[in-house]
């Protein structure tokens, strides 16, 4: 499994954190991720009003035909979304991890400002030693 | 497992068929003007105001093709799979919305469906390179999947969320049913803008075929 991306979403669609692990997908300017948040933002709101039978959430894991989004939506409507390769059944659980660092390195911390794009080297770390700086195998 | 419903897109971005299975929510046929085309489904279109007399006439004014004459028999045939598909709600006319929580009215289902469906195909597009193909996305409750032909139509199929790729399945939709009694027939417009593709044989191919396949229950 290979792990490309990580991004948060905050609970107006703008872009607060994006960092890149893998080669693997298109290199894209810091511009064209935040109207790629946007876009997602405003798709996953869409999919949970087509529903065939009542009541759903939004999007959960988005495939092409090479690597997965997964998107967890947490309570307070922020979106943690993980770009990896197809056969990864771990994203969910790295997401979870992931929700933690952010609630502890980023949430407890009295120097962020909420909503807008986290700059913390603790987030930083934790999530090096989460998901590492370039992981392949 | 189990199958919603199926819409097909020309490359202008119309709903050009629609067809649907499990659905609980109920489907709302499309208001006046809200730019579905005729030959859908009958599911879908518009109420005519009259009743079954109206109905008859505007449908011929409607439809000038030589098509019309299939049309006015695929009633028959998809009143047969309502009666099939929904045994409680037999005698329900499909123009009546009712039961359970109707949702959106057709019209805007189906551009709904096509935003998302396109949207997350550029962002797919963008983010892996112009190769790149969006294949599923998956919710609580269902799972979406798109198949593109070349010539730009989009198979859009919902399924349960725990269905299996159904990228063989639209393909298998595509070479069958879609080239055998759309494309090869010459009453069928194709890329007209007018119409839609629905036609008695197409309908009831694609249900047989699917009624066939382990994942329908």
């Amino acid at each position: 499994m290979t792990i490309y991306g990580l991004w948060i979403i905050n609970k107006a669609g703008g872009l607060v954190y994006q960092r890149n692990f893998a080669e693997g997908l298109a290199q894209l300017s810091s511009n064209e991720y935040l109207v790629l948040a946007g876009t997602l933002h405003g798709i996953h709101a869409i999919t949970s009003r087509i529903s065939p039978i009542g009541p759903s959430s939004g999007a959960q894991v988005i495939e092409g035909e090479n690597f997965k989004l997964t998107i967890l939506l947490t309570a307070t409507g922020t979106k943690l979304v993980l770009l990896t390769s197809l056969p990864d059944a771990s994203a969910q659980l790295i997401l979870q991890k992931t929700y933690e660092a952010y609630a502890d390195a980023v949430m407890k911390n009295p120097f962020h400002t909420p909503e807008m794009p986290i700059r913390s080297e603790g987030f930083d770390t934790r999530i090096t030693d989460l998901i590492g700086t370039g992981q392949t195998s | 497992m189990t199958i919603f419903s199926l819409y097909i897109y020309d490359r202008h971005c119309n709903c050009v068929y629609y067809q649907d299975w499990h659905r609980t929510k109920r489907l709302k046929p499309a208001v006046e003007g809200g730019g579905i085309l005729p030959a859908v489904s009958r599911a879908v279109t518009p109420a005519p105001s009259t009743g079954p007399d109206g109905n008859g006439s505007t449908a011929a004014s409607n439809y000038s093709s030589p098509r019309n004459t299939l049309s006015s028999s695929t009633g028959v045939v998809v009143a047969m799979n309502e009666m099939n598909l929904q045994p409680g709600a037999t005698t329900t006319p499909p123009a009546q919305p009712s039961m359970n929580q109707p949702g959106l009215p057709f019209d805007e289902e189906a551009k709904l469906v096509y935003g998302v469906v396109l949207s997350l195909r550029n962002m797919v597009k963008k983010l892996a390179g112009r190769e790149e193909q969006f294949v599923n996305y998956k919710t609580s409750t269902y799972k979406l999947h798109l198949f593109e032909t070349i010539s730009g139509y989009k198979l859009v199929m919902l399924s349960d969320p725990d269905a299996n790729p159904m990228q063989s399945v639209l393909r298998q939709i595509y070479a069958g049913p879609f080239i055998e009694y759309v494309v090869r027939n010459p009453l069928s417009t194709m890329d007209s803008r007018t119409h839609g593709i629905d036609n008695e044989y197409f309908r009831a191919s694609i249900d047989r075929y699917l009624r066939g396949l382990p994942v329908f229950p």
